[in-house]
């Protein structure tokens, strides 16, 4: 075997490792930019791409937030993200009403004589409040899911 | 001899690969890189073994996540994978050694669980505070401390839940280095 017939494998295997690294160093650079992860406070849920903590998206309870268009990528992802869509503002509203009703008939009895709140308006408060958890709880489990496909679809 | 050159070249053929990549995620790669080199004699072996695809990846290689649910969060691998554990609400989940591969992880769970006792403790006071002061509110015996009672039982939830969404943004964060460091 001669020095030139193993210069072209060491060619090829040269190429190939230094495409294979360059291949993870891709991959790397990917998920340090553009992996999404999810962030929140009390105001609402934000989320956040990449090593530089970046706010991408804020879902909150006013403004309708375009979960689905930034995981367009993932078609997983945009399942998961249409379920948070239509249940996220909608639980965190109908568990605001719930507060509301009992709030107001609190308020609305103690104005003139002092009424104790009626145990059927603290039940449908509590239904409220505990429908509009389940409600947000389903938007998170799906949110969840939309940034773990749309992280892994990344890597593909 | 031409065994010798043989491997003198396969250990040339394994440099560039090392040198260029340098960071962290070298070591797992190029050590994999030199083993499959050695073994194996063709460049396409070598790059099937370095960048493995997604679709052969083991069930204990997929990324990890957590669900919320009423204070509550699952840790489960993969899209529909097993809960590996609970956390919130008082849960001794040890997040801290499921990550423990990833330094940053692990100083990101560390986070989550002060928080997350502290922020479990004080919205517990708070919420049993507030059930206080409704219960008070819908008797008889209702007068005028009933409102003190319910905004103050209400701040403490308000605290405690400010914590736990801390604790709940640190363990994203935990699980988001854990998944990066896991992925090289």
């Amino acid at each position: 075997m001669s020095v030139q017939s193993l210069f072209i494998p060491y060619l090829a295997m040269s190429l190939a490792i230094m495409t294979s690294t360059a291949l993870v160093e891709a991959q790397e650079r990917t998920y340090d930019e553009a992996a999404l992860r999810l962030e929140s406070d009390l105001s609402g849920i934000r989320i956040v791409r990449g090593i530089s903590d970046s706010v991408v998206l804020t879902a909150g309870m006013v403004k309708r937030s375009d979960v689905t268009r930034l995981v367009a990528s993932s078609p997983n992802a945009v399942t998961q993200a249409k379920i948070f869509e239509a249940n996220y503002r909608q639980g965190i509203w109908t568990g605001i009403a719930g507060l509301a009703v009992w709030a107001a008939v609190y308020g609305i009895n103690h104005i003139g004589t002092n009424q104790p709140v009626t145990a059927p308006t603290t039940f449908v408060s509590i239904a409220l409040v505990v429908y509009g958890t389940i409600r947000v709880d389903t938007a998170k489990r799906a949110l969840s899911k939309a940034v773990w496909w749309y992280n892994r679809d990344l890597k593909v | 001899m031409k065994s010798k050159h043989l491997w003198a070249l396969l250990l040339g053929a394994s440099v560039p690969g090392v040198s260029a990549n340098a960071q962290q995620a070298s070591e797992h790669t190029a050590g994999s890189s030199a083993t499959a080199a050695a073994s194996s004699k063709t460049a396409a072996t070598v790059a099937k073994a370095v960048v493995v695809p997604d679709s052969v990846r083991t069930a204990d290689m997929q990324p990890l996540r957590f669900e919320t649910s009423w204070g509550s969060a699952d840790i489960i691998r993969g899209a529909d994978g097993p809960v590996l554990g609970t956390v919130g609400w008082f849960r001794g989940f040890d997040v801290e050694k499921l990550v423990e591969s990833s330094p940053h992880a692990v100083s990101e769970a560390r986070r989550f669980q002060t928080d997350n006792f502290r922020g479990s403790l004080v919205s517990t006071i708070g919420a049993a505070t507030v059930g206080i002061g409704i219960l008070v509110a819908g008797s008889n015996a209702n007068n005028a401390s009933t409102p003190i009672i319910i905004i103050a039982g209400a701040g403490a939830v308000g605290w405690g839940l400010q914590h736990i969404n801390n604790g709940y943004t640190a363990l994203s964060k935990a699980l988001w280095w854990y998944n990066r460091d896991q992925s090289h």
